[in-house]
């Protein structure tokens, strides 16, 4: 072997130079990534993981165009009988457990619930003033997302210490929507004793803003007492504006009857159709919501979905200022405009289950979007209105036979806004006057993403919604790839 | 000084001695009297020699009567000529074709194929040069055994390359090795084939395991040409002209048509006519023929090689210039310029130094393609009744078709993006001989690539409330007012980035060749390997371009305000460390065994796993140099089989990231957020493949015909990909896991044929046949599958990766015909909104329901096998060429069709359903589609099968008396077409339709493979 000492050498020199193994360890900061484990060291951080939390209610557009197109108050709509097949056989109540639609709402609700998580596991790390604030909006927002997720879908799993990972795939179980209605209570409870009645900036929850949760969470269990006296803390605070109509305009967000609003924005200009609605801040309900091929002042192009139906615009009384603020006639719209661009007048191009009402509290507004016009309409979603938790205190004061009094007061304050007059209170008192109230909140709330739970609340489903199955349509069916994957039981009749 | 005058001294006295020697004169040529220079001149059993000149003259003294001169030449058999007298000698050497076939460059070596055990395809210079590919992978479809070549028609697109199947999820791209360099399938854009000597794919894990986790999708290594020793500088001059045309169209509704179909659709939906007067529509606009050119392609090469003593190079330098057949040269092209330089210099007898280097600039220029968006599918699905141009001259616009679908003239015009690309990459690379048979090398492999990108969007009309409008008709922005009289405009918009790749690779290994006995061979490689990749890119976005014109399209003249400019970036960074080591035994040429391994270590691995181990083995035996074997028809036979092991490591480096993308508005003033993106998984490790290999090689007939068979093996553990997992965990990125498992098996074979009638006439064929079977096997993911791709607006998922099917297979419903009336719709199963006319859907299940749960595999877009025939032939001064290449089996989804009411629709729907009786295939027409006839089905599905004539060629070489006195050695005049045939029933244009792996055989209006008829010349002086 007269080259061993070559060959000593070279063995050597191979492994001497990459013998540094930590040459293919990866540190994240390399390429400037934040990683969890310096996270949470500042204040800020903190302020940041809240506003995260508050992102994905700005996701919720499709639980809002569930809420009508699923009642009678709106038909699916859209391009043709497939487009967004998901909505469409929601309208028909042909839903099936593979509907892209459901999966995203509850894709979406979880990871709100998975951003709140990860704030209460990183809870201890740090103190500072104006942690209680924090963490109040952070329950009110966990309780916004599991009661959406309980009013779409009943049972559904429960968790609350942290964000999980990887390992929690497939290791939980639905718990009964009970568990979930007391966790939401108690979230919303710590959220009402630690939030301020008001917050500086406009947006962020506020104590009135989970207590008017707070107390439709009750009404939707029948808690009647509860809910009056939760929601009876609420009125006084609030006003109604005089012109119905005025409050869902742009210049009429964050009014003084807002008492939660979900908030967009034009202003991030978003272009992308691949990751939509969580990289834009605007509304992408609203596009939704407008008439196809548009022509005309005022508004503008839109899908033609949750076109509301000829029974629910006729349904509205003469002098109900609601009927046309609620919903936009197109044919009287272009009667009014015929002078429109040169007498060329209005036009639109008719959808599918066209009917000729568009949604006018959501809907294309001309000039309110920017960016790709699509994707970044400013509208905010009126979650809470006050006129709302007047409707819900007469229900709860009149179902839970607390004062019917109290409840024609409350409802009386809304019809008096609607009509202008006071010629129009409702006098009736038990039964009678719970369908009044009823009665009441879809003249008021309607295509407002509502309906569909009232009447299923308030069994009043089956007997307005086509094709409503009784003990199945109550709620949606949990999305396949999740039974698939995480072995959860399926709604009944699914 | 003593010694000089020792050795005067000396000659002096050997002059006075050897009176008796001579001078001995004389040429070598080869077998066609071509004379060869540097050829190896030597009087046996002494140092005495020379070589011979550039014109294969020779000339040695001191010679004696009797000595024996020995010419030897690689790749020659070496000749012994016995000197009678002071003749001049001319000598002719025979080509050795056991030698020539011989050498394949594998990983850190070369190796005999006679010595060879693992499983190998090659693809030599001869097959470039007569396909001349625009890319080296076009060169290797049909003529690679075991490799699937899915071509791409788009100019200078990334085919589909599949080598053994589809192992994996994550990448099927094999690893590219250019000269001992690690690369990428996508470098592959900026080689100029002309510069390639050979490329190797190497198949088994026998050879490919010395890449270790690289190799999974195995490894093609590329050798570019090199200049030879001793030789005058030979320059060679190839250029070509060519025109390429697409051959077919597809059918649609003219105008006439188009409005009978409407009005049937509309009043079947219970709505009025909506053309009254059908008579004055005519044939109408055929947006096809307005969108398809003819398109010219340009191809100039120019080398110059030799080599001195010591050193010999090789400088290229090229140009190709194609432009699109779809919409027109100056919005769709690649253009490539390369110029390499190959040198090679001994810097002292043991002391060798290679220095190559390869430079490209590629610009580029593309029309959407293979989309919805595509100019072809607006071409299929726009309104026929639309004149191109409006009376004003402006691009005609529809008013029924509101959405997507747009004339795709003012598409084409409406698109406007440059790319551009500078790439540097070659090696330095030191040998050190330490003896003859030991020796060091340390190489370092660089790539260096600059990427430009400029993509402009300007404002632009498609008629009053079309979606894609952004602009009045007159190009201005629209302007709109909000009930506070605030106006918001639309804007053009430029964006511009930069992208940087580096990536090197530097290695240190050594060769050592003994003998034990001299019967036992042995060849050893040890060596270790470290590399690292980086990328980097910004991103600059902003508005309002003047005059909305691409002139003045860039950053830097936008005129908008601060906050439309917007930019980006990312970076990103992988280190691999790598040892490896093999060694091939073989007693006596019989008996061969080969030994490999290899460890990795990688950043993309999780914390608790940053090492595999990938070894492999393999055993050959040429039975035919066995005692006991004798046969007349059997000149060589070898029996091969191996095993091993290699992997891939196609993720990335895995952390719990914070994101700070979250994002929400407060006082209408946008607030950052954050959220937990990503969560690592610290066990994640490579993929685990195992590969069993097999096969033999036999010559038969005077070695005329030889047969190489191989089947193959391949079991994927340890598939990585990310899961799906619980959907209550929300939206972050799951780290990907290794949980899977595929397996493949196959057979490839490639049989030839050489002969020679006469002197004049010649035969070279080559038939080769590859088949793959892809299984998924295991994915441990709750649900079982993982969609692939889709297609269409709204979107519709198709393809799936799932536990017991082929990977990528077509997922949808079944048909069963058409319901002919209400009595057979009651009698089928529960079927939502069905009525007659309308597609009947097979229950599946049989559950009496039609519903999501009745989808089921409609189709595979994977060929059950293909077939490559070359056939060349040369008679005299003329060469002709054709090649052939089929593809069996495979199916297409035709996804195509917009369906829109207003679209247009294609022919086969004249065949419609119109009442009882009248169509078991093709559905009633109706602007209400209760039933969703359009629902992935296998009403979509077609037999892609296709057998192209991909390409045929007749040269003819001048004979030299012609430009005798003109300096030139070699001229020839040649003519080429390319895919000159193609049959196949398919009915789109073209059969072969190339993306990721899950996304082949979709065809969304695919970019077919044009005709290209060209003339060239290669010169050689």
């Amino acid at each position: 072997m007269k080259y061993f000492k070559h060959i000593i050498v070279l063995i050597a020199l191979l492994f001497i130079a990459p013998a540094c193994t930590n040459y293919v360890d990866y540190k994240a900061v390399e390429n400037y990534e934040i990683t969890a484990d310096v996270y949470f060291q500042s204040k800020s951080d903190y302020e940041a993981a809240v506003v995260g939390t508050y992102d994905p209610i700005q996701w919720t557009y499709l639980n809002v165009l569930i809420g009508d197109i699923a009642s009678d108050n709106s038909l699916s709509g859209g391009e043709s009988a497939t487009d967004v097949i998901g909505l469409q056989q929601i309208d028909n109540m042909t839903q099936t457990p593979n509907n892209d639609n459901l999966t995203s709402i509850w894709k979406w609700m979880y990871e709100g619930i998975n951003r709140a998580n990860y704030l209460e596991e990183n809870k201890s790390k740090l103190d500072f003033d104006g942690k209680e604030i924090l963490y109040g909006e952070v329950y009110f927002l966990r309780a916004y997302y599991y009661f959406e997720l309980v009013k779409f879908f009943g049972d559904v799993p429960l968790f609350t210490e942290s964000r999980l990972t990887a390992t929690d795939s497939g290791t939980l179980q639905r718990a009964p929507k009970e568990e979930v209605y007391t966790q939401i209570e108690k979230d919303l409870q710590n959220a009402v004793a630690n939030l301020p009645t008001s917050q500086a900036q406009k947006g962020r929850a506020t104590k009135y803003a989970a207590l008017a949760l707070l107390g439709k969470v009750y009404l939707y269990q029948d808690k009647f007492t509860d809910a009056a006296n939760t929601l009876e803390q609420v009125i006084g605070v609030y006003s109604l504006v005089p012109n119905y109509g005025d409050q869902f305009l742009k210049t009429g967000e964050n009014g003084p009857e807002s008492v939660f609003e979900i908030q967009y924005t034009k202003a991030s200009k978003w272009y992308d159709w691949g990751f939509v609605p969580q990289g834009t801040e605007g509304n992408f309900g609203i596009i939704h919501n407008g008439p196809r091929a548009f022509s005309g002042p005022t508004y503008a192009s839109g899908w033609s979905f949750n076109v509301p139906t000829e029974d629910l615009y006729n349904s509205f009384s003469d002098g109900d200022t609601r009927k046309d603020a609620s919903i936009l006639n197109m044919a009287k719209f272009a009667e009014d405009n015929a002078g429109y661009n040169n007498g060329e007048g209005v036009s639109y191009a008719e959808g599918y289950k066209n009917t000729g009402y568009f949604n006018n509290k959501y809907i294309p507004r001309a000039g309110e979007t920017d960016g790709q016009p699509e994707l970044n309409y400013l509208t905010n979603y009126r979650a809470i209105r006050y006129a709302d938790v007047l409707l819900m205190a007469a229900e709860a004061n009149n179902r839970g036979s607390i004062s019917d009094d109290k409840a024609q007061n409350y409802l009386n304050q809304v019809r008096d806004r609607a009509f202008g007059d006071t010629a129009h209170e409702i006098t009736a008192t038990g039964s009678t006057l719970t369908q009044a109230i009823w009665d009441e909140r879809n003249f008021e709330l309607s295509m407002e993403g509502v309906h569909f739970f009232d009447l299923v609340r308030t069994g009043q489903a089956a007997s307005k919604i086509n094709s409503f199955v009784t003990g199945k349509n109550e709620v949606f069916p949990i999305p396949q790839q999740e039974v698939d994957i995480s072995g959860l039981t399926q709604n009944p009749g699914y | 000084m003593k010694t000089i005058v020792l050795s005067i001294f000396i000659s002096l006295v050997g002059i006075v001695v050897s009176a008796q020697t001579f001078e001995i004169k004389g040429t070598v040529a080869d077998a066609n009297g071509m004379p060869l220079p540097g050829v190896s001149v030597i009087v046996k059993n002494t140092t005495k020699g020379t070589s011979t000149d550039f014109d294969g003259n020779f000339t040695v003294t001191n010679v004696n009567k009797g000595d024996l001169l020995e010419f030897s030449y690689l790749g020659y058999v070496t000749k012994t000529v016995t000197i009678s007298n002071n003749n001049a000698l001319n000598v002719q050497l025979k080509e050795d074709t056991e030698s020539l076939e011989e050498v394949v460059v594998i990983g850190y070596g070369t190796q005999k194929v006679s010595k060879i055990s693992g499983s190998v395809s090659t693809v030599n210079k001869k097959s470039i040069e007569e396909l001349k590919p625009v890319r080296a992978e076009e060169a290797l479809q049909g003529q690679a055994a075991g490799v699937n070549v899915i071509s791409n028609g788009s100019p200078g697109a990334k085919p589909t390359v599949l080598i053994r199947g589809i192992p994996s999820y994550t990448g099927t791209d094999p690893l590219v090795v250019i000269d001992g360099v690690s690369q990428t399938l996508d470098d592959l854009n900026s080689l100029n084939p002309s510069d390639i000597e050979s490329i190797n794919v190497l198949k088994d894990a026998a050879l490919s395991a010395i890449y270790g986790v690289k190799g999974g999708n195995g490894v093609i290594v590329v050798k570019t040409k090199s200049g030879k020793k001793n030789t005058k500088t030979v320059f060679s001059l190839n250029s070509s002209y060519g025109v390429q045309s697409v051959v077919n169209t597809i059918k649609v509704l003219n105008a006439s048509e188009y409005a009978a179909i409407l009005n049937e659709a509309s009043v079947n939906s219970g709505g009025n006519l909506i053309y009254n007067d059908l008579s004055g529509l005519g044939t109408g606009t055929n947006w096809q023929d307005q969108v398809i050119v003819d398109a010219p392609i340009i191809n100039h090469n120019i080398t110059a090689s030799g080599g001195s003593e010591n050193t010999t190079y090789y400088l290229s330098a090229g140009y190709l210039n194609q432009d699109g057949v779809i919409g027109s040269g100056d919005k769709s092209y690649f253009n490539r310029t390369n110029f390499s330089a190959n040198f090679n210099t001994d810097l002292t007898d043991k002391f060798k130094f290679i220095v190559n280097t390869s430079y490209a600039n590629i610009k580029n220029s593309s029309l959407s393609e293979n989309n919805i968006g595509s100019v072809l599918s607006n071409a299929l699905n726009f309104d026929p009744t639309v004149s191109p141009y409006d009376a004003n001259g402006n691009f005609g616009t529809s008013s029924t078709i509101t959405q997507e679908i747009k004339n795709p003239l003012a598409l084409i015009n409406n698109t406007y993006n440059a790319g551009k690309t500078n790439k540097l990459n070659g090696k330095l690379e030191f040998q050190y001989k330490l003896a003859d048979n030991f020796k060091v090398t340390s190489r370092f492999g660089y790539t260096y690539v600059d990427v430009y990108g400029k993509n402009f969007i300007p404002l632009q009309f498609y008629g009053v409330g079309h979606n894609s409008t952004n602009a009045n008709s007159d190009l201005s922005p629209i302007v709109t007012t909000d009930t506070d009289g605030n106006t918001s405009s639309t804007h053009n918009r430029i964006s511009e980035s930069y992208t940087n790749y580096f990536s090197y690779t530097y290695e240190l290994y050594a060769n050592y060749d003994f003998k034990i006995n001299e019967d036992h061979s042995f060849q050893t490689v040890l060596g270790a390997s470290i590399g690292k990749n980086t990328g980097n890119n910004i991103t600059a976005n902003a508005e309002d371009i003047p005059y909305n014109s691409w002139t003045y399209a860039d950053v830097s003249a936008a005129t908008g305000d601060a906050a439309s400019q917007t930019s980006g970036s990312w970076q990103y960074v992988n280190r691999n460390i790598s040892y490896f080591t093999r060694i091939n035994y073989d007693y006596l040429g019989k008996y061969l065994l080969s030994f490999t391994g290899r460890v990795d270590g990688s950043t993309s691995f999780g914390k608790n796993n940053k090492f595999g181990f990938f070894p492999s083995a393999s055993l050959g035996w040429v039975v035919s140099s066995e005692d006991f074997f004798k046969s007349n028809v059997i000149n060589y036979l070898k029996l091969r089989g191996s095993y091993g092991a290699v992997g891939n490591d196609n993720i990335s480096p895995q952390f719990s990231k914070i994101t700070t993308f979250p994002k929400y508005t407060f006082d209408g003033n946008i607030v950052s957020g954050s959220a937990l993106q990503s969560i690592p998984n610290d066990n994640v490790s490579w993929e685990n493949q195992i590969q069993y290999n097999a096969g033999f090689d036999l010559k038969l007939f005077d070695s005329k015909i030889s047969l190489t068979a191989d089947y193959f093996q391949k079991t994927v553990s340890d598939l990585l990909f990310n899961p799906t997992l619980s959907l209550y965990l929300g939206t972050p990125v799951y780290p990907a896991a290794n949980i899977g498992k595929t397996k493949s098996y196959g057979i490839d074979a490639s049989l030839s044929y050489n002969d020679s009638f006469s002197d004049n006439f010649k035969i070279n064929t080559n038939f080769s046949f590859t088949t793959s079977t892809n299984k998924v096997e295991d994915i441990n993911n709750g649900d079982k599958f993982i969609w692939g791709a889709g297609y269409g607006i709204p979107y519709t998922p198709l393809t799936r990766f799932e536990q017991g099917f082929s990977p990528g297979y077509f997922y949808g419903y079944k048909t069963d015909g058409i319901f002919q009336n209400q009595t057979e719709i009651d009698a089928h199963a529960t079927q939502n909104g069905a009525q007659p006319g309308d597609i009947k859907y097979t229950d599946v299940n049989g559950d009496g329901v039609v519903n999501d749960n009745d989808r089921t595999k409609i189709g595979d877009p994977f060929p059950d096998f293909t077939l490559g025939w070359n056939v060349s032939l040369n008679y005299k001064d003329f060469d002709f060429n054709v090649f052939t290449y089929a593809s069996v089996g495979a199916d297409i989804y035709r996804a195509y069709d917009r369906n829109l009411n207003y679209t247009n629709k294609f022919s086969s729907i004249l065949d419609r359903w119109t009442g009882e009786g009248t169509s078991n295939t093709e559905p009633r027409v109706t602007f209400i589609d209760t039933n969703n006839n359009r629902r992935a089905s296998d009403r979509y599905i077609e037999d892609g099968s296709f057998v192209k004539i991909k390409n045929i060629q007749l040269g003819y070489t001048l004979p030299e008396s012609v430009y005798k006195t003109t300096g030139f050695t070699h001229i020839r005049i040649y003519t080429q077409v390319k895919n000159a045939f193609v049959f196949t029933n398919y009915s789109g244009y073209d059969p072969e339709i190339s993306s990721g792996v899950l996304d082949t055989g979709i065809d969304r209006g695919t970019y077919p493979q044009p005709r290209i008829f060209s003339i060239g010349v290669n010169v050689k002086f």
